[in-house]
């Protein structure tokens, strides 16, 4: 883990990004999925931490870490922490992936020109 | 609770390399600084992070550092500070008195 | 893990608004015990206005004529969510995470706030379980004003920091 996370005084003078993005159904329910989970008050107590969140999004490679955005890093570093659990299964997480996939090319070739 | 350290006493951040998920941050390693506030007592994120949830907790304590010891090149006012969070299994006492 | 309590979880979120911060604030202007309260224990003094702030701890700082505050989690994007909702791209940026720690001042003159000489600058950076809110000062021309009014004034970014509460424009 090279912490390529811990920021703190890394830059001087690059000016600071203000566009703000309009949040996408998929980026709250992703992040409201992470509330739940880690909700102390949960069913039999929490599945996940916010401290194995931060692990997960830590463990991403440089690269990754710079070119996902901020939601994608959640979602990489829930499916990780989950599979890392047995909560997820990552052959069956593939299928559904490639399911999913399918259903979105097949849609695409039906509505058009590609 | 039994905090190792007090208000108002001079600490210095451990400059302890740190595996897997710390949150002291690089650039405050070495640093010293006076204890500010005891925050309570917490578990460690080291340990939060691979799934042991019922750890020992410690006391977390609020570290104010002057800005012009954090930087070496550090532009702004003299009196500027920079405060924070360290757990205690990464502070020890500083000698030095401000 | 329901459908149904995802959704009913994003509601939720998108309830929490600086709006509910921007109370606690006005609520401080306008009673000063309250206001001791606030900033000795911020999670108990804003559970009395009736707003949930769950297991992280509140840690408010007051803004005065000779320190001003300003708030950054370089490690990762902590914020004070259940007073501010959901945080700015902005405040979760490289930029911003490793410039507000080591040139505070260059930062909040990018963002158009120049400081009077003799302010403290004192950088909160939240490595922890504290969330902090920064109680910013009232200004000067809201005397004749409601707290409502003046709540309508508060700014997510003067809470954050970047910026001050400016009194309305005659």
């Amino acid at each position: 883990m090279s912490g390529h996370h811990d920021l703190g005084g890394t830059r001087t003078h690059a000016p600071i990004p203000r566009a703000q993005h309009a949040f996408l159904p998929w980026e709250m329910r992703v992040d409201a999925l992470m509330q739940l989970l880690s909700d102390p008050q949960r069913p039999g107590g929490a599945l996940m931490s916010v401290d194995e969140l931060r692990r997960g999004i830590e463990s991403l490679s440089a690269d990754e870490y710079r070119s996902l955005g901020y939601y994608e890093r959640w979602l990489q570093s829930l499916i990780a922490i989950m599979t890392e659990k047995g909560v997820l299964d990552g052959a069956e997480l593939e299928r559904r992936f490639a399911e999913v996939e399918r259903a979105h090319e097949r849609e695409h070739a039906v509505g058009g020109a590609p | 609770m039994t905090a190792r350290f007090q208000l108002g006493e001079p600490v210095r951040v451990l400059d302890a390399g740190g595996s897997g998920h710390v949150r002291t941050p690089r650039y405050i390693r070495g640093k010293r600084g006076v204890v500010e506030r005891i925050c309570g007592e917490f578990r460690k994120p080291e340990e939060l992070a691979y799934g042991r949830y019922d750890g020992e907790r410690e006391p977390l304590y609020r570290v104010r550092f002057a800005q012009r010891e954090v930087w070496p090149d550090y532009a702004g006012a003299n009196d500027d500070t920079l405060d924070v969070e360290i757990y205690e299994h990464w502070l020890e006492r500083s000698e030095e008195r401000r | 893990m329901s459908d149904a309590a995802v959704s009913e979880r994003v509601e939720f979120m998108y309830a929490r608004t600086p709006a509910l911060g921007a109370r606690v604030v006005a609520r401080a202007w306008f009673d000063p015990a309250f206001k001791a309260r606030l900033l000795a224990d911020g999670s108990a003094a804003v559970r009395e206005l009736g707003i949930e702030v769950g297991v992280l701890k509140l840690v408010v700082v007051e803004n005065t004529a000779q320190v001003h505050n300003l708030i950054v989690c370089t490690l990762c994007s902590c914020y004070p969510r259940m007073l501010l909702g959901l945080p700015p791209d902005w405040y979760k940026s490289v930029e911003y995470r490793s410039r507000a720690v080591r040139e505070p001042r260059a930062v909040l003159a990018e963002f158009g706030l120049s400081l009077p000489a003799g302010v403290t600058v004192r950088v909160h950076d939240s490595t922890a379980d504290m969330r902090y809110l920064v109680l910013p000062m009232r200004p000067e021309g809201t005397a004749a004003l409601s707290e409502g009014e003046c709540a309508a004034l508060v700014t997510r970014d003067a809470m954050i920091g970047v910026a001050l509460v400016e009194a309305p424009k005659v």
